[in-house]
């Protein structure tokens, strides 16, 4: 399996002195499925956004499809970051536009000159834009202003402008943290059925264990900004639960499921 | 004897009490200091209301030929207004996208912007009138720079504004597709703060059509002009109607742009 992505002895430390990852090293192949988790404030978020340059780390390499990212500028990282899709916990749409130019957004990293800037898509684009929606479900919403969908059908739209950017790797911050109980659930079998087709690998950050545990290939655990856990869900023993968060496991609250 | 039970919050009481005491002695201070007196009103109401009833009142109309002149000048105001704040809106929406450090591609020239668009804010449009016309001379054109130089500056101060509470979130995920900034600018930034820049702009033309009536005054054009023309010329009752006038584009403006203010913010 080709690598996609490697973390190199990374570090970022804030400049108000917080210490957000010492010395962080794993590797993403492609197809793979992974959990970020670790208590809030452990480096998750910080994971993500390094990987597109959204935060610049102090030491170390990332290499995104075997190019170090921090050296990136202009041009070249807008490049970077088109291979790269990303979903929000706060799906982070445009909500003034309507659910197919939220979707098209994703095609502006290909986009140049006065077409982008005036949002003037192909129309190739729009029908793909609209291929994605019908797979997602959200066909019939088109044409509607984003504001006016409930948040799972946010979320959806979050997916489909991150898969439009037809990336190699998807970032997923805490996609269903702010879902209902369903909604989650189908978000989440989205993630997993959207990706595992197309061969992207996907990072998720998730605070819900039983979640974690029942969607990733592989996990992740972060404990003060350092890589504590990296194995198979199976792996992940009580007392490699109690690394991660601090506390034994009965002060944590986890999902019926978790150790089925 | 059962002690009474306090209703109030702890501790606000005394904080009303000390504010009023404080509005006492400044008053009585800054009385002393400036030499107003109170009674001077009353001592001199006669002369005060002679001067309204004889020389104000009632309010006449200007010469049958003068009129059409008045009502152009009333035009002047309205474009003066009109066009400076316009250009100033749009220049103000490009000099804003630097001016915040959440969308600047040059985050930390964002304070140096913002500084420079609050210190032409704080020199009130009458001071820029007065030195611009002391450089370049009376006129039309030079009451137009005065306006557009302050509306440009509070404009620049209140799009920032709007841009940090709106669209730091979207900004985020367009920068994550890899978009420009241009791009960022014209397909998240504009469509989510458009309707905030909107209800400013119509917001400081309401400003603009009171400043460009006061700039028009000392030597701008417009009806300003014309008022001080009748007041100067001591037809007081000529001068009333003009106020009157006034008062009545004032308020007609005010309320549509009030009524669209409304509608945009729906």
């Amino acid at each position: 399996m080709a690598e996609i992505l490697k973390f190199e002895n990374v570090s970022k430390h804030y400049s108000n002195g917080v210490h957000a990852l010492e010395h962080v090293n794993f590797t993403v192949n492609e197809g793979e499925f992974i959990s970020v988790i670790g208590p809030s404030g452990s480096g998750k978020s910080t994971i993500l956004r390094s990987i597109n340059k959204l935060i610049s780390i102090t030491d170390g390499h990332i290499y995104l499809d075997g190019v170090s990212v921090s050296q990136q500028k202009g041009k070249n990282l807008r490049e970077l970051r088109r291979k790269v899709g990303m979903i929000f916990q706060n799906y982070n749409l445009v909500y003034s536009l309507s659910v197919i130019q939220n979707v098209l957004h994703g095609c502006l990293g290909y986009m140049n000159g006065v077409k982008g800037v005036c949002g003037l898509y192909s129309e190739e684009d729009k029908k793909k834009a609209l291929a994605l929606l019908e797979e997602l479900g959200m066909e019939s919403f088109a044409n509607n202003r984003a504001s006016d969908l409930s948040g799972g059908q946010k979320q959806r739209v979050g997916i489909a402008r991150a898969i439009m950017q037809e990336p190699k790797l998807l970032l997923c911050d805490e996609p269903i943290a702010s879902l209902d109980p369903s909604s989650a659930k189908t978000i989440m079998d989205l993630l997993r059925s959207m990706t595992s087709k197309r061969g992207i690998a996907c990072i998720v950050n998730l605070h819900q264990l039983d979640v974690a545990v029942k969607y990733s290939t592989r996990i992740i655990g972060l404990s003060k900004g350092e890589i504590v856990f990296d194995g198979a869900p199976e792996a992940l023993t009580d007392e490699r639960i109690e690394r991660i968060y601090g506390t034994s496991r009965e002060n944590l609250m986890i999902g019926a499921s978790a150790n089925d | 004897m059962t002690k009474k039970i306090s209703l109030g919050v702890a501790g606000q009481k005394k904080m009303y009490t000390a504010f009023l005491i404080a509005a006492v002695i400044l008053f009585v201070l800054t009385s002393v200091y400036t030499n107003f007196n109170p009674m001077t009103l009353v001592k001199n109401g006669d002369a005060f209301w002679s001067f309204i009833t004889e020389d104000f009142l009632p309010p006449a109309l200007p010469k049958a030929s003068r009129i059409p002149g008045v009502l152009s000048s009333v035009l002047v105001t309205l474009a003066l207004a009109l066009s400076a704040t316009t250009i100033a809106a749009i220049f103000a929406f490009f000099i804003a996208l630097f001016g915040s450090e959440k969308v600047s591609p040059f985050p930390k020239f964002a304070k140096v912007v913002r500084g420079f668009a609050t210190f032409l804010r704080n020199i009130p449009a009458l001071v820029w009138a007065f030195i611009l016309f002391s450089s370049l001379g009376i006129g039309t054109g030079v009451g137009f720079a005065a306006l557009f130089i302050t509306s440009l500056a509070f404009m620049v101060r209140a799009f920032v504004e709007t841009m940090e509470d709106v669209s730091q979130d979207c900004v985020e995920s367009l920068l994550a597709v890899g978009a420009s900034f241009p791009q960022r600018v014209s397909q998240a930034i504009l469509p989510s703060c458009l309707n905030g820049f909107l209800s400013w702009f119509l917001y400081c033309i309401e400003v603009n059509i009171r400043a460009s009536t006061i700039v028009g005054m000392v030597g701008g054009g417009g009806v300003g002009l014309t008022l001080f023309t009748y007041i100067k010329g001591f037809q007081y009752d000529v001068a009333l109607s003009i106020i009157l006038l006034i008062a009545a584009m004032v308020i007609v403006v005010d309320r549509i742009t009030g009524r669209l203010r409304k509608e945009i913010s729906k």
